[in-house]
């Protein structure tokens, strides 16, 4: 059998596509390397009554309803391929299994992103998701003393959040400066609900040194964090070292914004298109999402990044164009679905839009490495090593990863490519679109020999044996 | 580091966790059920999950949701394993990682 639908992701957008699908009588098939459904955002804890509720993003109505659907969830479940027809490779349980489908919905969502500064390798610097991560779902504190550095909402959420439970928040580190959130309200109250929450949270945190206009320019510890170094800086994020100060911390959670994944929609075939504002390249959609690929959609944050509640809208009108293309959906009702979507939808992107122009991801930010900081962490080069590959012809991203190894372990680019291409762009003039997207080859998450060679023969074979091996993981 | 060795869970919900047992390069070690291998390491108050394979240099959690590959650790005698992918269970036996890692000869 080959499955109407798969959808990658069961984050906000993969979920609501799913259940959009599930109410037009579509029972499609959600894949997730994650142990539960709900992404990154909506994470659930393993254990209930675990850490306590956040007061947003809870996603409760959401996660009900996905669990109400009648659909098939592969969690647990990593695609490492993408191949003819539609087919995916996965793991899982360590066993291979293919997965074909007529449609594909790609809702693979976002990472962070942060550019390479001194120090930013060392244990106890990590994301402010990673944080939330461990405070949300793991009971477990990322520190005793956490200094909170970067750019954006989502550190005051995760400030909030470390202080329930008790962790010493030292500050919150952000390049923007106050004025420049302030000129972006009109374009925020686009959405006043979360303008709204925004203010709650600041008032929540009122009591935290908030720094406008710094940015974290060194992580210094021996083993581990043990003192962050700041600085006030200029509009382009370049810091004023004469005015460093030094906080002892043993944790720093830095982000600069989120980058999306579209390793998928590149082994797809995906024309890519650079928008700077959405995290970098991102597939080329029509406005029912669908790539440049026939069958193969995208939507939420993974597509271009534009906040959870953005990601339900574009997965519900996703879901909605494919159920309309695979017949079970006339026309009619399609476009008076649509309409209200569509309308969220724009309300939404100008309040990203806002939020963007504040929160961007300044100049300046590249030359918070020196020559001997690392900027690619899995193969240990430095922005020297780096500069010397550029300097020997490595002007886009593919060359110099041939040059000089960049982008080649295990991450396969993921972490540094946003930071190489900017160096490509310093040094040659150029734009960092110029520098191209990073390439990508399949398995795109590691997979053992092993479980390559565990195959249900019946996966491959006989099609039906696909829907056998998805029947029998759900059990 | 001793300063952040145990006492990393919530002092509020740890009692009412079910609690697994296993080893950190040997030494016995307990985390809450449903903890991934990565955080149960953190809260033992180990950040050094592994040493780099040309510098040597420590590396703990950096992104937790398994895009970095910077919190490889051998579980079960097999090395590159994300920590944060994958959930503590009883008897588990995880090893931080040296540089490129090696499999466990098998018995």
């Amino acid at each position: 059998m080959r499955h109407p639908v798969a959808i990658v992701g069961a984050g906000p957008a993969g979920m609501s596509a799913a259940i959009t699908l599930a109410q037009s009588g579509v029972r499609p098939v959600v894949i997730d390397e994650n142990p539960r459904a709900g992404g990154q955002i909506y994470r659930q804890p393993e254990v209930a009554a675990h850490a306590p509720a956040p007061p947003a993003a809870t996603g409760t109505r959401l996660l009900r309803q996905f669990a109400e659907a009648d659909l098939e969830l592969l969690c647990g479940a990593s695609v490492w391929g993408f191949f003819q027809d539609r087919r995916l490779a996965l793991v899982r349980d360590g066993k291979s299994l293919t997965v074909e489908a007529q449609h594909l919905i790609l809702a693979p969502g976002a990472y962070e992103y942060l550019p390479p500064f001194p120090g930013w390798t060392l244990p106890g610097v990590m994301t402010p998701g990673a944080a939330q991560g461990l405070v949300k779902t793991m009971n477990v504190l990322p520190g005793r003393r956490v200094l909170l550095a970067g750019t954006g909402p989502f550190l005051l959420v995760v400030a909030d959040q470390l202080q329930r439970v008790g962790i010493d928040v030292a500050g919150i580190v952000e390049t923007a400066s106050r004025r420049e959130v302030l000129r972006a309200l009109p374009a925020l109250l686009a959405r006043p609900g979360l303008v709204w929450q925004g203010i709650r949270l600041h008032l929540r945190l009122r009591r935290l040194p908030f720094f406008w206009k710094h940015v974290l320019i060194e992580a210094r510890g021996a083993d581990s964090v043990q003192e962050a170094v700041i600085a006030p800086c200029d509009g382009d994020g370049r810091p004023d070292v004469s005015r460093a100060r030094t906080i002892a911390v043993d944790t720093i959670c830095a982000g600069y914004g989120f980058v999306p994944r579209i390793q998928l929609a590149q082994l797809a075939g995906c024309r890519l298109q650079f928008r700077e504002g959405l995290g970098g390249w991102v597939p080329e959609v029509d406005e029912d999402f669908e790539t440049s690929v026939e069958g193969v959609w995208t939507a939420g944050d993974g597509g271009g990044v534009s906040g959870a509640l953005a990601a339900e809208v574009e997965g519900a009108l996703a879901g909605l164009a494919v159920a309309q293309r695979l017949g079970v959906l006339d026309r009619k009702t399609y476009e008076g679905k649509r309409r209200p979507l569509r309308r969220r939808l724009n309300g939404l992107r100008r309040f990203r839009d806002g939020l963007q122009r504040a929160f961007r991801l300044r100049s300046g930010l590249t030359d918070l490495a020196n020559s001997a900081t690392l900027v690619c962490r899995c193969e240990e080069l430095t922005r020297g090593q780096i500069e010397e590959g550029i300097a020997s012809g490595g002007t886009d991203v593919r060359t110099l990863k041939v040059i000089s190894r960049v982008g080649m372990g295990p991450c396969q680019g993921m972490m540094c490519w946003p930071a190489t291409a900017r160096l490509i762009a310093a040094r040659t003039g150029r734009t960092v679109e110029a520098a191209g997207p990073p390439s990508t080859r399949p398995p795109i998450v590691p997979v053992s020999l092993g479980e390559l060679i565990d195959v249900d023969q019946a996966t491959n074979s006989h099609p039906e044996g696909t829907a056998a091996v998805v029947e029998r993981g759900m059990a | 580091m001793s300063d952040l060795s145990r006492n990393h869970f919530h002092a509020a919900s740890a009692a009412r966790e079910p609690v697994v047992r296993f080893t950190i390069n040997g030494q016995e070690s307990s985390a809450g059920a449903g903890t991934s291998v990565a955080a149960a390491l953190w809260a033992a108050g180990r950040r050094a999950l592994r040493l780099t394979t040309q510098r040597g240099e420590p590396r703990g959690i950096f992104c937790g949701m398994g895009v970095c590959f910077d919190c490889l650790v051998e579980i079960d005698g097999c090395p590159n394993v994300r920590a944060c992918r994958i959930a503590i269970k009883e008897g588990m036996r995880v090893r931080t990682q040296q540089g490129a890692g090696s499999w466990e000869e098998a018995p």
